[in-house]
């Protein structure tokens, strides 16, 4: 292999990883981050970032609002697989919808929060799934004229060095921000073309029709997905084995966690008065109590074939 | 030094609590979760705020909700829901109590007996269990459900199956009929408005046919805590554990400590045999250890935290059948859409059921629409349309089974949250030792090493699988024949909600760990008396009433062998849970 930049294999590697999780793409699309990221960032000229810690905490903190936004835009895209509804992500998918949907009922948003806030995704998983995530990528393609292909070497090495940081601090990783890579990369397993320069959606995934989008879920679910399976060989013991059964759980605890919170109360309920401000888009969808809460209805209707009490054999 | 420490003030725990307390035992009930004690400040009727697995006052997790759930691994697509909490899992569940089918005790002679788990049997009696049922039927009580209009839907449906009315608590044949609930009948106003100034105790009593079962009974509104109409343990044995000597001769109360995680089952060797001597907790808000003595220890914390706290304890397990043999009645869901009114979501969340001795059951539902979409986005085989997993399920439903997604769901539920039926399958699965709880390999949480719970969902037994297939074709054509335009199977991956049997007791040693009275085969004084203690599904029927009799047995065992007490069940009548005597001790203590 030609010792270029664009085709040394490791870096290869990570690069496709980077394009493909939808980070470079989100560090494109927020404009002011690359506009905002000391000279440095951007110098090919410079050696190793790795040798300045506080440089790279420089870095990721211009990084994480690209990510938070990544996340939220991965995340929407989920919302509206469940629910579509007349919202741009719905459009996306090719299901425009007359009536509100998951992105309306704050779907994301809910995600978001269960999986950032109440999830205590060890930091002792994250490292390893975090280099798992990137070096079973090695023997996949992009096409050569991804354009997030011809960003400056450093940037990305850069943008790589932080976000490994980022995965490897004392905090919990949020949660949203690995299933929004981890639906990116099965985006861009099914559609390559979603890694492209992004318009109003960020990530890979808000890019799939909805067929695209099951059929990632397809992978995810697969016994014989090949990135499950790579994911676990790169762990070490005693996860080994451990990250295929989370991811399958994880798989399918999205679909069915997307579709109780875009039907649900979460959206327009006010935690401090336990009120809700409004009708639930899932509420007005099913006719479902349209004058809110209730302490009883007048469901009687008497006691079967007149039976209040069975005999004791 | 205690008489009884009891992990768990769940299904079963409360029982063993109540029971000991009321024969005038020292009873420490230690309860990971919290106590609510003021429901209508701390609940509302609301669905996520209720059952969100995360964050929701239903969840298995610390009583403070700003900090995260207790994580379990699961490692495969399935659902793990019970809950933490004085009540446990009864909380938010419906009050079914069918009695267990007689062919999965020992000695049962029917025609049909070879159609059961007759590798795993009860080491009894369904007869030497009578008694118990009776008992606790008596206490809760339990009751021949009501009717509102997805009854009436349910039985159309049934009438069409060529099956007869059960019209007695033993389950004998093929049959269908309205659930036996431990909820109370609705009395004066209630069930015959939604005007709140209506619905006040006493002007109404009993059930409100509110809908809201599932996230906790506190109605009527203003009723004391015992006379919630529901009667999870947290409204029925924990009220009678907590005011024992209010309504009991020599009772003595309960000392209650809520928000207290059990860390450790200590032991001593005594005479030669391991024997258990007291428990060490953690509690959740302030993390300072505890130690208490006992002379018996009980076990209730479930299936899922039993093992692991005996895991993490590293008792004896000889034959390696500690949290093995999980049994979780390999659910499905069998949705019908109509073109009327079906009250699906109003009312009593299940009053009818059909009994089918050596296949299962089928039961009504009725959800809300943020569970109602879980259900339908929960599935084993894909995205009906879209992909199956290599799971081509076909039968007397409509297509392949699998998830409703994206324009099917939002097509479904427009349709009406009150114009479809939902048919919950609830199979006779085999104790099969690959579905089990070990300790898991990721990190420990605050209390230990976790648990992980694996299910190995599409290798279960021929017989599990083949009674499944017949419960849902059965469910899709209860649905037809009450009408539906559609009926739509999900086949769901395990949903661990029933649950059953992973510390069995056994006629043999081999393969269980408990002996017929309810004590551990290699640790004396220990006693499990929960849904784990189970020797197997049941055939299929709801688990929590056939606990609270084996519960109700094994604390009567405890009391005989290890307190010089008498039997009494059968003998004595039983108080009920609301009794005058407990309402006005729940009333005057602030319960």
């Amino acid at each position: 292999m030609p010792e270029s930049g664009l085709f040394r294999p490791c870096l290869f590697s990570r690069r496709a990883f980077l394009a493909r999780a939808g980070v470079l793409g989100a560090v494109v699309g927020a404009g002011g981050v690359i506009a905002a990221l000391p000279v440095w960032a951007t110098n090919t000229a410079k050696p190793s970032p790795l040798s300045g810690k506080a440089l790279i905490e420089d870095l990721v903190g211009l990084l994480r609002p690209a990510l938070d936004a990544l996340a939220h835009d991965t995340l929407s895209g989920l919302a509206a697989f469940a629910l579509p509804g007349n919202d741009q992500y719905s459009v996306a998918q090719g299901t425009l919808s007359t009536t509100a949907g998951g992105v309306q009922a704050r779907g994301a948003g809910f995600l978001t929060q269960a999986l950032d806030d109440f999830v205590p995704f060890p930091s002792e998983l994250a490292t390893p799934l975090a280099a798992a995530f990137s070096t079973a990528l090695a023997d996949l393609h992009l096409p050569l004229n991804n354009p997030t292909l011809l960003l400056p070497i450093q940037l990305v090495n850069n943008v790589d060095s932080a976000l490994s940081f980022l995965l490897q601090n004392d905090q919990t990783i949020p949660l949203s921000l690995a299933v929004a890579i981890l639906l990116n990369l099965l985006a861009t397993q099914v559609d390559p073309s979603s890694t492209l320069t992004p318009g109003p959606d960020l990530s890979p995934f808000s890019r799939l029709t909805f067929a695209q989008k099951a059929q990632a879920f397809a992978l995810l679910e697969g016994t014989e997905s090949n990135l499950v399976a790579a994911l676990d060989m790169q762990l070490p013991e005693p996860l080994r084995d451990s990250v295929s059964g989370l991811l399958k759980y994880v798989g399918g605890s999205l679909l069915e966690f997307a579709a109780f919170g875009s039907l649900g109360e979460w959206g327009v309920f006010d935690a401090a008065t336990k009120q809700l401000t409004g009708l639930p888009v899932g509420w007005q969808l099913s006719g479902y109590q349209p004058n809110g809460v209730v302490d009883g209805w007048p469901e009687f209707k008497g006691y079967y074939q007149g039976r209040q009490q069975v005999t004791d054999i | 030094m205690r008489d009884v420490i009891v992990i768990g003030a769940g299904g079963g725990g409360a029982v063993a609590a109540k029971e000991l307390a009321g024969r005038g035992l020292d009873v420490l009930v230690l309860e990971a979760g919290p106590r609510w004690g003021n429901p209508r400040q701390e609940w509302t009727h609301l669905e996520n705020d209720a059952n969100n697995p995360l964050t929701g006052f239903f969840r298995f997790g610390p009583g403070d909700r700003s900090k995260p759930w207790w994580f379990r691994e699961t490692p495969q697509n399935s659902f793990l829901w019970q809950l933490s909490g004085v009540g446990g899992t009864t909380q938010h569940y419906y009050g079914n109590c069918p009695r267990a089918y007689p062919g999965v005790f020992s000695g049962y002679d029917g025609a049909d007996a070879a159609m059961y788990d007759t590798a795993a049997l009860f080491p009894f009696s369904y007869q030497d269990l009578v008694p118990y049922y009776q008992w606790v039927e008596a206490t809760l009580p339990v009751q021949t459900a009501a009717m509102g209009t997805k009854e009436e839907v349910f039985f159309s449906g049934a009438e069409t199956l060529g099956i007869p009315v059960q019209t007695t608590k033993t389950t004998m044949h093929d049959s269908y009929r309205p659930q036996e609930n431990a909820i109370l009948q609705p009395g004066g106003t209630a069930g015959f408005t939604s005007d709140p100034s209506q619905l006040m105790y006493p002007t109404a009593t009993g059930c409100t046919f509110c809908g809201y079962c599932f996230q906790g009974c506190m109605e009527p509104i203003n009723a004391p805590r015992n006379l919630f109409a529901k009667r999870s343990t947290d409204n029925s044995y924990m009220p009678m554990a907590m005011t024992a000597d209010a309504w009991a001769a020599s009772g003595k109360a309960v000392t209650l400590v809520p928000n207290a995680f059990a860390t450790r089952i200590h032991t001593s060797v005594i005479s030669g045999s391991t024997t258990a001597t007291g428990v060490s907790w953690r509690d959740t808000n302030t993390g300072e250890v505890f130690r208490e003595d006992a002379t018996v220890v009980v076990m209730a914390g479930g299936c899922t935290e039993n093992p692991r706290l005996w895991l993490n304890s590293g008792l004896p397990n000889p034959n390696d059948w500690v949290g093995r043999g999980y049994t979780d009645h390999y659910f499905d869901w069998v949705i019908g859409l109509f073109d009327h009114n079906t009250g699906s979501s109003k009312g009593v969340g299940s009053s009818a059921r059909a009994d089918f001795p050596g296949h299962g059951g089928l039961e009504n539902v009725g959800l809300p629409p943020g569970l109602e979409a879980f259900t339908m986005g929960f599935s084993d085989s894909g995205i009906q349309g879209y992909y199956d997993n290599g799971l081509d399920l076909r039968g007397d439903w409509d297509g392949p089974a699998g998830r409703l997604y994206g324009d099917a769901l939002k097509d479904a539920l427009q349709n009406g949250l009150d114009q479809l039926l939902n048919v919950l399958v609830i199979t006779d699965d085999d104790v099969e030792s690959q579905n089990r709880v070990t300790l898991s390999a990721f990190p420990a949480d605050e209390n230990g090493p976790v648990a992980k719970v694996e299910f190995h969902q599409r290798n279960r037994s021929a017989r599990t699988k083949a009674n499944r297939e017949f419960m849902a074709n059965k469910a899709a054509q209860l649905l037809r024949g009450a009408g539906a335009a559609k009926v739509y199977r999900m086949n769901w991956p395990p949903l661990i909600l029933h649950v059953q049997s992973t510390m069995r007791m056994g006629s043999s040693e081999a393969d269980s760990v408990l002996d017929g009275t309810g004590e551990a085969r290699w640790v004396k004084q220990l006693f499990i008396a929960d849904n784990s203690a189970l020797a197997n599904g049941l055939g299929g029927p709801n688990p929590t009433l056939t606990s609270q009799a084996l519960a109700t047995r094994t604390s009567e065992n405890i009391f005989r062998t290890y307190f010089g007490g008498d039997a009494y069940v059968g003998i004595e009548t039983p108080v009920v849970s609301i009794d005058d005597r407990v309402t006005m001790a729940v009333l005057s203590r602030g319960l």
